[in-house]
């Protein structure tokens, strides 16, 4: 049944888009729409027109061209440009599974420590629901890494299709992804290097190889006469780093793992992006002196239990002030240890969920990355972020889509739906930040994908 | 091949380690003992300073300040010196366990879950290097136990001198131990669900309470067949349920291991429906958080002072707290180290409540005549009392303070020779190189 | 009221960081143990911008600097661990015999609620250390412990480097029983060694080759290139170790496997270096003194393996008293909060002089770690790391009542709250037993031991 429908899906966007295969590519055209951008500007009854990918034309006075398909909004639909996710591993290779033990743990392939910076996005991708999802959540655009640990591969850029995003590379190697992630195993399969400060040697001593080896490559092309370099496509995938010249895509959460960063940055001088970066805040100063930016994730913990219950029921003592006996009645009674203990944990959790609006107030660049994020969550954890994390919706909106751009450099064309611009925007049933809020559309590279 | 190794290993192991060269401490002096001009303390009659204690055999025949010294009596000049019974440690694995790390010398975890019927004073190794070592801090007996399982078997009331775990024991059989199913996450790396943790904990419960509603049945069976074997078919003989008798009618203790604070509360609702039974908890290291309901529960506790609180936000010195607060509130508390070749160190954990709370009193009380009241040997140990047992020792200042050497032992009136492994290395070792004269 | 609202800061603020602050105090009127002198009695100690300015009679305090009354008490330098896993991310990075590269200081958590606790128990530095999984382990780190800071300002400047070092059981099980890699014996463990030092000494001197030659191509551009040596970190942390610019901890147990590494680090011309644990030292005590070599005991703990079966409590006061420099450490977070009691033990076991005693938890293990000449005694001029005991430190009636770092009081047993935590787990409810520790209790096993049982029999982490 769902199969059917999916199909119906294809059959009825590959009717409506079938002319942008075709030789003379029409355009296409939404009218009557309610548009709101990045910088939290709206536009009613707004008309855009986009053509080949691109966006030709918007606003209230946009001419809507002879050949172009029109979809009328009906006054009713609201576009918002499409939401970008700086870093996500949608359609990633799982990880690997029941290794092998090691004749020599000591010394394993580079595979089994974890350092892969040779794998690409765009030739490993796999179908994943995650696509869909993320496009039925309003975005059409993200920044991919893969799975892995400490050095899992390049990240690039796609245009997001529920069917075949491998294909729809729109920026190769924007960087290399990192983490702290010690080699895969465990206790009994496991390999060097097995701790923090083992990635941390270990990092290194794949940067002094991959110095070597290209010094090596350059001699070489200087004068043959020296024996040949064995090439090595990992080291080689690390050139960019040594040469500072493609950012490091690391992520990392906690506040001394973040300082860890820095002590690898220093010595390296690397750029380096970090992603997830939940306890950021605690470092904005130095984020900032360093120019660092953060594709933060907003999967927070959990909201303690104890303290959904106190604010369900303060929300249910607005509405009806009459049973008080009963609720004093069921109140838990809470020792004073508890208390401090709870005030503790409420401002630990508030600090995590504060994270990106503390950030920004601090002036570090931030953006928006899932970084693992199962997308289930994703309208609890906006709704949090709304309530609770000190954010408004046009703040959301704009750390989704042009903050993000300008992090991953994708910000000539995503992020705003303007003239120019990649036609990658989402056609929502009513503001995002409305309950049962429902994407129909999604517009990626000018490709209409029906929900 | 890996556990063709080990083995290997193993057997290399058992041939360094001969018992027979595990303990040579020599023979100790028995007979008459007069100790002189001693300060006394008897712990359940306070202080006699400059008293006398006359020793005969194994027990004590006198304690006070004036008596006649009849012919006979080796003097044992004690001025400026101080008596104490022997202490206790209620929670050890002395004399099970040779070394831990060696998985041939552990011997008290048996298979099984319910193993009522293995009796720790079995395989209490009189020649453990570990005994004098222990003995000679003063610590003349301790509660040997088995610890593995649902019910891990029956724990023993052991003198620290011997030559057989029958001439050592104060009671062979003086408790069961036993470990009540836990109900909550048993740490970090617990990934149960509460579903799961509520159902596997409710199907262990399940499981103990219909083995003792066995063995109540099986103890109501054998009375009546004993009572009027007439006629009856003789019922057969159950290893198991044999060694539960004793328990299910109350005439020897349960020793439940118990730590949070659920988990006490837990048990204490448990016990109450065990009718006829006695309980004793151990561990007990949230013991502070329940003291009320504990002492309300009337349940004694064995408890340690050297160790970290429980919870990360525990103020630092509840562990060292924990006796005190406890017997403040009533509870009965005795001293329980945990340790196996470190009992020595119980004095130490006396020390420790002493100064967090309990008072030198009450700690001195936890580690002596608690401990024997708890295990029903107060008859026999744990105070200075004529027709007691000779358990005690002299030092030349307070036993739980670091700084105090302890200068006699007398166990069962034997006085013991005051060496072990470790004071024959000093002497070899002092000063190695020097000529033997 | 000043002092009521400092209070008051302290108890509602007591968790949030505090900047590294160096501090100025003045206590009066206590019985001062300076470790290397006599002890004082009725003395004063004025601290002036965390280092110890004056040690005298009626002394004045600066306007503004805090007076602490401490008649009846005892001053103790601040109690130095010489062998500590106590804060931790990782201890061993147990997949090589040979892991000279990684470093503590890379693996330090400055959260850990431990930290406060050896505070409580007077303590102001710890040596915190590799795991004893190789041979030849990860490079140490000294801290002071300055709750509340971070990873980087609680490290110890000015300490020596060090590293670790491992004999014996530890790492013939890991390695070759566990792996199946040498070494699995005491034979091998004595060959990884030579093994490696040789490598590192034919490595430095292809690198130094290598880089010679690279300077001259690259300043002529003439000739063949030189075929490119890549910086090797374990090898340069070897060198260093060669050269006398790394102090080496050595984990170790049995006399043979100890007179075994002093004649490996004489052929080497190794110097300076510590026996950590050390239970047979006593049987080689007169090699020991006779090579310089420092050792940090247990006070008491033997038997819970092989090779600590045939040992001694009596160790630490054989060796003190055959002229070896030693150490009282605990190697464990239960321990380390009443090492004071620890090193009490030696009085017991073998009549160490109760001078002898303290030096073993302050001035012996500053030498050990390179830091003899800041901390480890209470001498003018000498960095303010200092505890105020309510008696005498040796005495198990005595209680730790405040403690200082650099001036700073980071103890305070009267107005500290109970929860002393830096980190909050947000998703741990208050009676979540998840969250709850592992109860350490005196002994059950080295942490160096814990930590090579789990990396081949358990899951979890240490």
């Amino acid at each position: 049944m769902k199969k059917r429908s999916t199909l119906l899906v294809l059959l009825f966007s590959g009717m409506i888009c079938q002319a942008s295969f075709a030789q003379t590519t029409p355009a296409h055209a939404l009218k009557n729409v309610t548009l709101h951008s990045a910088d939290g500007s709206v536009t009613q009854f707004a008309t855009i027109v986009w053509r080949d990918g691109v966006i030709e034309a918007v606003g209230n006075n946009a001419t809507i061209p002879f050949d172009a398909f029109v979809i009328d909004g009906g006054d009713s639909l609201h576009v918002y440009p499409g939401f970008i996710d700086g870093y996500a591993t949608w359609g990633s290779p799982e990880l690997p599974k029941d290794l092998k033990p090691l004749d020599e743990p000591g010394n394993p392939p580079y595979d089994r420590a974890g350092i892969q910076p040779e794998r690409k996005p765009s030739e490993l991708l796999d179908t994943d629901k995650a696509f869909e999802a993320g496009m039925k959540a309003g975005f059409t655009t993200a920044a991919l890494g893969l799975k892995g640990f400490m050095l899992p591969g390049g990240v690039e850029v796609f245009y997001l299709s529920p069917e075949n995003t491998r294909d729809g590379l729109f920026k190769e190697t924007i960087g290399l992804a990192g983490s702290f992630r010690e080699a895969p195993g465990g206790w009994g399969n496991g390999a060097y290097p097995s701790t923090m400060m083992g990635v941390m040697a270990k990092f290194r001593q794949v940067m002094f190889e991959a110095t070597a080896l290209q010094e090596h490559m350059n001699y070489y092309r200087e004068n043959t006469e020296m024996p040949a370099p064995d090439r090595d496509q990992v080291l080689e995938a690390m050139f960019p780093l040594v040469n500072k010249s493609a950012p490091f895509y690391f992520e990392v959460d906690s506040k001394e793992d973040i300082e860890r960063l820095f002590m690898l940055q220093d010595q390296f001088g690397f750029n380096t992006v970090i992603v997830s970066g939940k306890e950021a805040y605690a470092k904005s100063d130095e984020l900032k002196r360093r120019n660092i930016p953060v594709l933060a994730s907003i999967d927070f913990t959990e909201m303690p239990k104890w303290y959904a219950k106190t604010k369900k029921d303060e929300d249910s003592e607005k509405e009806e002030d009459s049973d008080e006996e009963e609720k004093s009645e069921k109140e838990e009674v809470v020792t004073d240890e508890e208390q401090a203990y709870r005030d503790r944990q409420i401002k630990a959790w508030k600090d995590e969920v504060t994270n990106i609006k503390k950030l920004i107030d601090a002036g570090v660049n931030v953006g928006y990355s899932s970084s693992g994020m199962d997308l289930k969550d994703l309208t609890k954890k906006l709704e949090i972020l709304l309530d609770e994390g000190g954010l408004t919706e046009k703040d959301v909106v704009e750390l989704m889509t042009t903050r993000t751009a300008q992090i991953i450099g994708v910000d000539r064309s995503f992020g705003n739906v303007t003239k120019g611009k990649n036609a990658s925007f989402t056609v929502f049933d009513k503001p995002m930040s409305e309950k049962k809020a429902k994407v129909l559309q999604s517009i990626s590279n000018g490709v209409i994908h029906e929900f | 091949m890996k556990k063709l190794y080990t083995f290997i290993f193993a057997c290399f192991l058992m041939i360094g380690m001969n018992p027979a060269e595990a303990q040579i401490t020599g023979k100790p002096e028995f007979g008459k003992f007069a100790i002189m001009d001693a300060t006394i303390h008897t712990v359940t009659n306070g202080v006699i300073e400059g008293g006398i204690i006359l020793i005969e055999n194994d027990k004590i025949t006198f304690v006070g300040q004036n008596v006649k010294i009849a012919d006979g009596f080796t003097i044992i000049d004690a001025s400026g010196k101080h008596v104490y019974p022997g202490f206790i440690d209620s929670w050890t694995s002395l004399g099970l366990v040779e070394v831990s790390a060696v998985a041939v010398t552990v011997d008290d975890a048996e298979l099984g879950q319910f193993n009522p019927h293995m009796s720790a004073a079995t395989a209490f190794n009189p020649h453990s290097a570990a005994i004098p070592v222990t003995r000679v801090s003063g610590v003349t007996t301790v509660l040997s136990k088995p610890r593995s399982g649902s019910i891990s078997g029956k724990a023993a009331v052991m003198d620290l001198w011997g030559y057989s775990p029958d001439s050592m024991a104060v009671k062979k059989n003086a408790a069961l131990v036993m470990s009540l199913p836990v109900s909550t996450k048993r740490g970090p790396w617990d990934s149960r669900d509460e579903d799961k943790i509520k159902e596997e904990y409710e199907k262990a419960i399940k499981e103990l309470d219909d083995f003792l509603d066995k063995a109540r049945f099986y103890n109501e069976m054998m009375n009546a067949f004993s009572a009027n074997s007439n006629g009856k078919k003789q019922p057969d003989y159950d290893p198991r349920m044999e060694a539960m008798r004793e328990v299910v009618t109350g005439e020897i203790p349960v020793i439940v291991q118990v730590s949070n604070e659920k988990e006490i509360l837990n048990a204490i609702e448990w016990t109450k429906v065990q009718e006829d039974m006695r309980f004793v908890f151990a561990g007990v290291s949230e013991g502070w958080r329940v003291a009320e309901e504990l002492a309300e529960a009337g349940i004694p506790v064995l408890v340690g002072t050297l160790q970290t609180p429980s919870r990360q936000y525990d103020n630092y010195q509840r562990p060292y707290q924990n006796p005190g607060i406890m017997a403040a509130a009533g509870v009965k508390v005795a001293i329980g180290t945990g340790d196996t070749e470190n009992v020595r160190n119980a004095p130490f954990h006396a020390g420790y409540a002493a100064t967090y709370g309990m008072g030198t009193e009450e700690a001195l009380k936890a580690i002596t005549i608690n401990a024997a009241e708890i295990f029903g040997v107060d008859d026999k140990i744990g105070s200075l009392e004529a027709g007691k047992l000779a358990n005690l020792f002299i030092s030349d200042g307070d036993p739980f303070e670091p700084l105090s050497q302890i200068e006699h032992v007398f166990i069962k009136g034997k006085k013991i020779p005051m060496a072990s492994r470790h004071t024959q290395l000093y002497e070899e070792f002092l000063d190695r190189d020097a000529v033997n004269k | 009221m000043k002092k009521l609202s400092l209070i008051l800061l302290l108890v509602v603020f007591g968790f949030q960081a505090y900047a590294q602050e160096k501090g100025s105090v003045l206590i009066q009127n206590a019985t001062v143990i300076t470790v290397t002198g006599d002890d004082l009695e009725n003395t004063d100690v004025l601290i002036r911008d965390g280092i110890i300015r004056e040690i005298g009679q009626n002394l004045n305090a600066l306007r503004g600097v805090e007076t602490i009354d401490a008649s009846g008490k005892f001053v103790l330098p601040g109690i130095i661990d010489a062998h500590s896993h106590l804060n931790g991310v990782d201890i061993n990075e147990g997949r090589n015999p040979v892991t000279a590269e990684v470093t503590m200081e890379e693996s330090v958590n400055p959260n850990s609620v431990g930290i406060y606790r050896a505070l409580g128990g007077g303590v102001t530095s710890i040596h915190l250390m590799h795991g004893s999984a190789n041979v030849i382990g990860g490079q140490g780190e000294t801290l002071k412990l300055r709750y509340g800071t971070n990873q980087e300002q609680m490290r110890f400047e000015g300490a020596a480097r060090t590293i670790k070092f491992a004999l014996g059981e530890n790492p013939t099980r890991v390695h070759g029983q566990g792996n199946g890699v040498q070494p699995r014996t005491r034979m091998g463990v004595e060959q990884v060694v030579r093994n490696h030092f040789d490598e590192a000494i034919d490595y430095k001197r292809n690198r130094e080759a290598y880089l010679q030659r690279k300077g001259e191509y690259d300043r002529r551009k003439r000739g063949v290139p030189p075929v490119p040596v890549a910086q090797n970190l374990r090898y340069d942390v070897l060198n260093d170790i060669i050269e006398g610019n790394i102090l080496v901890h050595c984990h170790s147990y049995r006399a043979d496997e100890i007179l075994m590494l002093m004649e490996v680090f004489k052929d080497y011309g190794i110097k300076n270096y510590t026996f950590q644990h050390a239970n047979e030292a006593f049987k080689v005590a007169p090699e020991l003194a006779k090579n310089g070599a420092g050792t940090s005991v247990f006070a008491d703990w033997w038997a819970y393996k092989f090779e600590v079966y045939y040992s001694t409590a009596f160790n630490a006061s054989i060796l003190n008293a055959n002229g070896v420099t030693n150490s009282i450490n605990s190697d464990s977070g239960e321990l380390i909060r009443h090492l004071n009691h620890e090193a009490a033990k030696t009085v017991r076991y073998g009549m160490t002089s109760e001078n002898d005693a303290l030096r073993m938890i302050t001035i012996n293990p500053a030498k050990q770690l390179g830091i003899d000449d800041k901390v480890g005694s209470i001498e003018v001029g000498k960095q303010a790391d200092l505890a105020i005991w309510s008696g005498h430190p040796l005495s198990i009636y005595s209680i730790a009542e405040m403690t200082f770092v650099d001036g700073h009081k980071y103890f305070d047993r009267e107005n500290d709250a109970d929860d002393m935590r830096i980190s909050v787990n947000a998703g741990t409810d208050f009676d979540d037993t998840s969250n709850f520790e592992e109860i350490i209790s005196g002994r059950s096993d080295d942490a160096c031991m814990q930590d090579t049982f789990t990396l081949t029999e358990a899951n979890h982490q240490h």
